[in-house]
């Protein structure tokens, strides 16, 4: 086993012992994308695309009642949640959050739309926590998907009243081309994140970058307890014991990176929150992972080198943190930011982070689409190690 | 404040080397130095100013100075931790630019701070340092073995080095440097705030050291301590060599002074770098 490896296992010894650290590095982001993750789950689906979960009860269970679930279950946005029971179960269930709408298509539904008289009207109930406008969203789809089938009932009965086939009266596909696919200025609707694709790679980055809080004071106090002059007396080169900080610390960051992704994956829905998806792309991904951690460990490595003390250390760090974190979209998505605050985020290595996140969990990005977010965070994380050689290198001239 | 005293033949000034080897019965210098500047960058003096001095092979040699006179620098420079930015130092005839890994293979750096990592036992950080400093398998863990034995460590191998008392602190910073079996030791102040017995095991410690045929560079501000254990002893001050000799030697100088005799190493100590206080 030659240096390195005894310097890297040294570092995992004491860190393995030092819980504090272990509490900011682990427990500090799981708390905050739990939290963050369902706190703001209905305010980023407003910004987002929309996923309105509904249940519905068929009391008529005829073919205009089925043609009418049938359509709103294709609509991407709508999610079916299958439940069983009566209307009063169905109730207490939207009451409860297992769905947010109730679609009640009441017996004798489609007969009534075949008389075109006494209509039983369809009812939509939605729960408490429901914004008005996804109410009104949802009841307006309701009621053109309602419409359309009672026109094609009418328009049947018509056919059948001329002893037509079906030449008669509107084409029905005609209507949706009576108004083009909308499309947005700017930012697509899939670039926006539900609140927790934006919630754990945001906390994720951020407790990457919070290594440099443990790093930079081990490396002081080293620094400050003579181990570095102890060391480099027995001849142990400094690239050495940079490495032997930066290689442990990575891996920190990796453990950091599978626990929070677990934690997206299968807790967050577990509390009822939206699962995290994470693209399709795990040679992105795990590009993006190694990238940010090369960036926030020698940033940390950086600070290390410039702190005089433990104090200065953790200031500088956890000041430089938190700016980089609020400008860098961690802590208000930056598309909700004004556009010159946006461009200011544009600056942070966090912002970089996220934005290579997002193309992967989000848009589906690969390599190449996640590489200028990469490349920055790599030329990033090389001029902070950089100056970090050179400062401490410095410390051995007059 | 009164005149240093003049110690010939065996008071070095800057610039000048005094060579053992010329003088009677005197050993080949182990360490030879050389008109050696240094000057830290935010630094209005510098720490060294053409330091001179050699170091007997075999010497138990005592380095003095009040705080500031350059002797941790110079145990810096002599270790490789520091690169001097002129002057020459050479370590058993080799030039340390030149063969910086080999002097620092033949010698141990044992700092004044208590130089290891308080959350790993006491075998742990033994082990650890003499991975790094490149021995391993069997030989490692017989080395480690060894300093646990020689420092008295080995009731406290498995113990927390933060859990440990000053004086197994001071004994574990001390063993950590034994690992390598050095030829030359450099102490710097090994003694600080420990209790008497403790102090008394590493002087004891030092002395079996240096019998065992080690050249040891000692540096202390207790001068009874040193008077004690060196044979041979150095004064620095503002980052020269202002006094080097035989202990014994420089005492009966000292003795003769004109300003009255000098009753032991502090006094004639004080006589030579004065009174005034230096931090």
């Amino acid at each position: 086993m030659g240096p390195l490896l005894y310097l890297v296992r040294k570092e995992w010894l004491l860190l393995r012992r030092d819980w504090h650290a272990l509490g900011l590095l682990f427990l500090m982001p799981t708390a905050f994308i739990l939290i963050m993750s369902l706190a703001l789950q209905g305010l980023f689906a407003g910004h987002s695309r929309v996923t309105l979960s509904y249940t519905l009860l068929d009391g008529d269970k005829g073919p205009e009642s089925v043609e009418l679930a049938q359509s709103l279950a294709a609509h991407p946005e709508f999610r079916f949640e299958a439940a069983a029971g009566s209307e009063t179960d169905l109730r207490a269930g939207v009451r409860a959050g297992k769905a947010q709408f109730l679609v009640l298509l009441p017996a004798g539904f489609g007969r009534s739309l075949g008389r075109g008289k006494g209509l039983e009207p369809v009812r939509l109930v939605a729960a408490p926590s429901v914004d008005p406008t996804l109410m009104k969203l949802f009841d307006a789809t309701l009621r053109e998907d309602a419409a359309r089938v009672y026109v094609k009932v009418a328009m049947r009965a018509l056919d059948r009243a001329l002893g037509s086939s079906g030449s008669v009266g509107p084409n029905m596909d005609a209507m949706d081309s009576l108004v083009a696919a909308p499309e947005y200025e700017g930012s697509a609707p899939d670039s926006i994140p539900t609140s927790v694709q934006q919630n754990v790679p945001a906390w994720l980055i951020f407790a990457m970058f919070f290594i440099a809080i443990p790093l930079s004071n081990t490396w002081v106090q080293e620094r400050a307890q003579g181990t570095y002059a102890r060391l480099l007396s027995l001849g142990v080169p400094r690239w050495k014991l940079l490495l032997g900080k930066l290689l442990p610390y990575m891996s920190v960051n990796l453990v950091q990176a599978v626990l929070m992704l677990a934690v997206g994956l299968w807790l967050v829905p577990l509390l009822g929150g939206d699962a995290l998806t994470l693209g399709d792309a795990p040679a992105a991904l795990a590009v993006m992972v190694l990238a940010v951690s090369f960036a926030a460990v020698s940033y940390a490595l950086l600070v290390a080198n410039l702190a005089r003390s433990t104090e200065q250390a953790t200031l500088l760090t956890g000041v430089a943190n938190l700016f980089f974190a609020v400008l860098g979209g961690i802590m208000v998505p930056r598309f909700v930011m004004p556009p010159a605050l946006r461009a200011l985020g544009g600056l942070s290595p966090m912002a970089w982070s996220l934005e290579g996140f997002l193309e992967v969990f989000l848009r589906h990005g690969g390599l190449a689409q996640v590489a200028p977010s990469a490349l920055l965070l790599a030329g990033f994380g090389c001029l902070s190690l950089g100056v970090a050689a050179a400062l401490f290198r410095r410390q051995q001239r007059g | 404040m009164g005149r240093r005293p003049t110690l010939s033949p065996l008071v070095a000034g800057a610039g000048s080397v005094l060579s053992w080897a010329s003088l009677p019965g005197a050993r080949r210098p182990l360490i030879h130095v050389e008109n050696l500047r240094f000057s830290y960058p935010s630094a209005s003096a510098p720490a060294l100013d053409g330091l001179s001095l050699e170091v007997p092979t075999g010497s138990l040699y005592g380095l003095l100075g009040p705080n500031g006179s350059g002797k941790t620098t110079f145990l810096s420079l002599l270790s490789g931790i520091l690169k001097p930015p002129s002057g020459a130092i050479q370590v058993d005839g080799m030039d340390l630019s030149l063969h910086l890994a080999d002097v620092q293979a033949r010698s141990a750096l044992v700092p004044q701070e208590l130089a290891f990592y308080p959350s790993l036992s006491v075998r742990e950080n033994l082990e650890f340092f003499a991975g790094v400093g490149g021995l391993s398998g069997a030989e490692a863990a017989s080395r480690v073995d060894e300093a646990l034995r020689l420092a008295a460590l080995l009731p406290n191998a498995g113990q927390r080095a933060e859990r440990c008392s000053g004086g197994l602190k001071r004994r574990l910073n001390i063993a950590i440097g034994l690992l390598r079996r050095p030829r030359l030791l450099l102490l710097d102040e090994p003694t600080v705030g420990i209790d008497p017995q403790s102090r008394h095991f590493i002087l004891q410690s030092v002395r079996e050291i240096h019998a065992a045929g080690r050249t040891v560079v000692y540096t202390s501000h207790y001068m009874d301590e040193v008077q004690d254990l060196c044979d041979t002893v150095g004064v620095m001050d503002r980052g020269r060599l202002i006094a080097q000799g035989r202990m014994e030697t420089l005492l009966a100088q000292g003795r003769g002074q004109s300003e009255g005799p000098v009753r032991n190493l502090e006094e004639l100590f004080l006589r030579l770098t004065q009174t005034t206080l230096r931090d």
